[in-house]
């Protein structure tokens, strides 16, 4: 009777047990098979941390390697406003308006938010963190970011232009650039320990791939000479804005671009349009008597002229058409070297009444006007030069002086680079190459001609009558000491809103290069509307001769021979040579 | 027999799950030690970075350029405060004048002239 009690509850505690294991082999069956994939993601949630990993944007580097735009590790401020209890926000704000300089309201915005992740400021200063830091209060965090800066301040800052909060690139070569300087992010997957923290131990990872370095033709130094003096002559005659370009005339390379008014690309944040505009590229003036040099190039090549045919200028006063020319001074008889030395508007406009229409436009078309030069910087415009069947019957004695045509700087620097370099038109370019975080080259940039304009002979027998137009002529104010210049000034009066000349408005300009023996450099200088003075030759000659004597000086040009030397070798070089 | 074999089969299991463990807490114990390194060492780059900025920002011609100009007041002189000076192989000061006139028995006893003045045109 006992054994048989026994052996019934044992029978019935195995069955329960059974029961009970049965219930959890099943229960570890659903989960196994039904259930495996929902709480697989939910432990992989908890375990790991999916982060991405920012690239290196590309510095950009100057001729020599010097950094123009690099990356700087700042610290941006996050709130985890969920645990920030509410009796404390009020002293939070008050505590990080008076360090972070931000509005209550946008504070008191961001930290009542009921988010476990919210931004307070990004890429702020060290020392602002280390205020904070020093708070040590409950809900703030750092996050560790690059910020992109821009050593040199304003220096070349139309071309650099600048990169935004996420280093994404939004003017000047940070943007033509982008693709290149960005890089590709990569990510990780980090595990977390119990307290949600991250631990270095990745279960998976794909590295970023570094943006690429870009290296400019620029050269750092020409580059402030040429700022410093345009600055000078932007601020000593009060004008609307200014324009340099420094370029090798031989290769077509940048070494130097500026425009006034400029900017700081440190502070992009109040910078107004005006301010951003590469000028020298992206604005279309009249360039007035500079444009001679087309005129005059036409007219020898065409071997219509020499330099002694004398032209009568009648007395200061011819007219073409309707419309009656005027010289800036009455002249008699003038030689053609001495019609472009003494920038005869009259003059000029007889020589191209001999050449035609025809042949004055293919000539212009031929030094690069009218069309984009092909640089690699964004915004270049086209320019405006109208086909003869457009010309009207004044425009024979407007194009050839230089009106009824629209230009920019950089396609007066490359069509004077013809003259110095002997009659080619040239590619003109702005980045070097671009290179690999290693130095290694993934593209670059050669000298390019793209056709040539004028015969060896030719371009000498201009470059002789500008050197006398410096020597003698409008442009005796660029003359360097030392060395020799050949130049072509330009006064040329603006466009009013009606559509007529102005009479107080004026863009002076000046082209030249120098030594003109052997060319080195070749610079346009147009400074808009300078007041009270306003001739080319006045204001914008000295940029000229001021620029093209330090710049000669820095790359240690000899003045008697014109050799160069590499500013990188200055303890190779005899100091009696 | 059998008893034997799944006993010792049960411990090196267990032996096998406990190293196992041992192994996986190291990881964590070691990856926590790299981490504080980690960041002793990317807040010592990080500081590189901002030190090499500043210095390339100082030595910035922009920089210095506005140092000279807003400290130093430096004007190019006018002509006329300019001396112009002869190059030293064609200068006719008076004491090349006196040195041409020396020779040995002069400068023997001494009976050169102690000084003569002789004015340069400009």
């Amino acid at each position: 009777m006992h054994i048989s009690n026994y052996r019934r509850r044992v029978k019935a505690v195995f069955l329960i047990c059974f029961g009970f294991l049965l219930l959890c082999v099943s229960r570890l069956f659903y989960i196994q098979f039904f259930h495996s994939s929902y709480l697989t993601s939910i432990a992989r949630k908890q375990h790991n941390l999916f982060v991405e990993l920012e690239p290196r944007r590309g510095t950009i580097y100057d001729v020599n390697l010097k950094p123009q735009a690099a990356n700087m590790p700042v610290d941006s401020l996050y709130a985890v406003a969920n645990e920030i209890k509410d009796k404390d926000k009020d002293a939070i704000i008050s505590q990080l308006r008076a360090i972070l300089n931000l509005s209550p309201a946008y504070l008191r915005d961001r930290l009542y938010r009921k988010k476990s992740f919210i931004w307070i400021a990004r890429k702020i200063n060290p020392q602002q963190g280390e205020a904070i830091r020093k708070l040590n209060i409950k809900g703030l965090g750092f996050l560790r970011e690059s910020k992109r800066c821009y050593p040199n301040s304003y220096l070349a800052s139309q071309i650099i232009g600048f990169a935004g909060l996420d280093n994404q690139g939004l003017e000047g070569l940070e943007l033509y650039y982008n693709k290149y300087l960005k890089g590709a992010p990569g990510w990780a997957l980090f595990l977390r320990d119990a307290r949600q923290k991250k631990l270095d131990i990745w279960e998976k990872m794909v590295l970023p791939k570094d943006g690429y370095d870009l290296v400019l033709t620029i050269d750092e130094v020409i580059q402030y000479i040429a700022e410093r003096e345009l600055d000078k002559a932007f601020k000593a005659y009060h004008a609307m804005a200014a324009s340099i370009v420094v370029m090798d005339p031989h290769t077509g390379a940048i070494l130097a671009l500026a425009n006034r008014p400029t900017f700081d690309p440190n502070d992009y944040a109040g910078v107004t349009k005006d301010q951003v505009r590469d000028r020298a590229i992206c604005d279309l003036f009249e360039p007035g008597s500079v444009f001679k040099i087309v005129t005059a190039s036409a007219a020898l090549q065409e071997n219509r002229v020499t330099e002694t045919d004398k032209f009568f200028c009648e007395n200061g006063s011819y007219k073409v058409a309707s419309h009656i020319l005027h010289d800036h001074k009455p002249h008699g008889w003038l030689t053609f070297s001495e019609v472009i030395e003494q920038s005869s508007n009259i003059g000029t406009t007889k020589v191209a009444q001999m050449l035609g229409s025809e042949v004055v436009y293919r000539y212009a078309r031929l030094f690069g006007f009218g069309a984009k030069t092909g640089i690699n910087l964004p915004g270049e415009i086209n320019g405006m030069l109208k086909e003869p069947r457009f010309w009207s019957k004044v425009s024979i004695g407007a194009i050839p002086i230089g009106q009824e045509v629209g230009v920019n700087v950089l396609q007066l620097a490359n069509a004077i680079s013809v003259i110095a370099n002997g009659g080619q038109l040239m590619k003109p370019y702005i980045v070097k190459e671009i290179r690999d975080k290693y130095g290694e080259t993934i593209k670059s940039f050669s000298p390019e001609m793209l056709h040539k304009v004028i015969s060896l002979e030719t371009a000498d027998r201009i470059k002789k009558i500008l050197v006398l137009a410096v020597e003698n002529g409008t442009g005796r104010m660029a003359r360097i000491p030392g060395f020799s210049a050949a130049g072509k000034t330009g006064t040329a009066q603006k466009l009013e809103a009606n559509g007529a000349y102005s009479h107080n408005k004026f863009i002076a300009t000046f082209i030249g290069f120098a030594p003109a023996d052997d060319p080195v450099i070749a610079i346009a200088v147009m400074v808009d509307s300078p007041h009270p003075v306003y001739f080319g030759g006045v204001v914008a000659a000295p940029v000229f001769k001021n620029v093209a004597s330090d710049t000669l000086k820095y790359l240690k040009v000899n003045s008697s021979s014109s050799r160069t030397v590499n500013p990188n070798e200055t303890n190779k070089i005899n100091p009696g040579d | 027999m059998k008893l034997n074999k799944f006993l010792s089969t049960v411990i090196l299991a267990t032996l096998f799950s406990l190293l196992y463990v041992y192994q996986q807490s190291e990881v964590v114990r070691l990856a926590y030690i790299g981490q504080k390194k980690q960041a002793v060492f990317q807040d010592s780059l990080d500081k590189n970075s901002i030190l090499r900025y500043n210095i390339n920002r100082n030595a910035s011609l922009v920089h210095i350029g506005n140092k000279v100009l807003g400290y130093a007041d430096f004007h190019m002189p006018e002509s006329y405060r300019l001396v112009k000076l002869n190059p030293p192989g064609r200068e006719t000061t008076g004491t090349n004048l006196t040195a041409d006139k020396e020779n040995i028995f002069s400068r023997l006893f001494g009976i050169t002239r102690q000084a003569e003045a002789k004015t340069i045109n400009p």
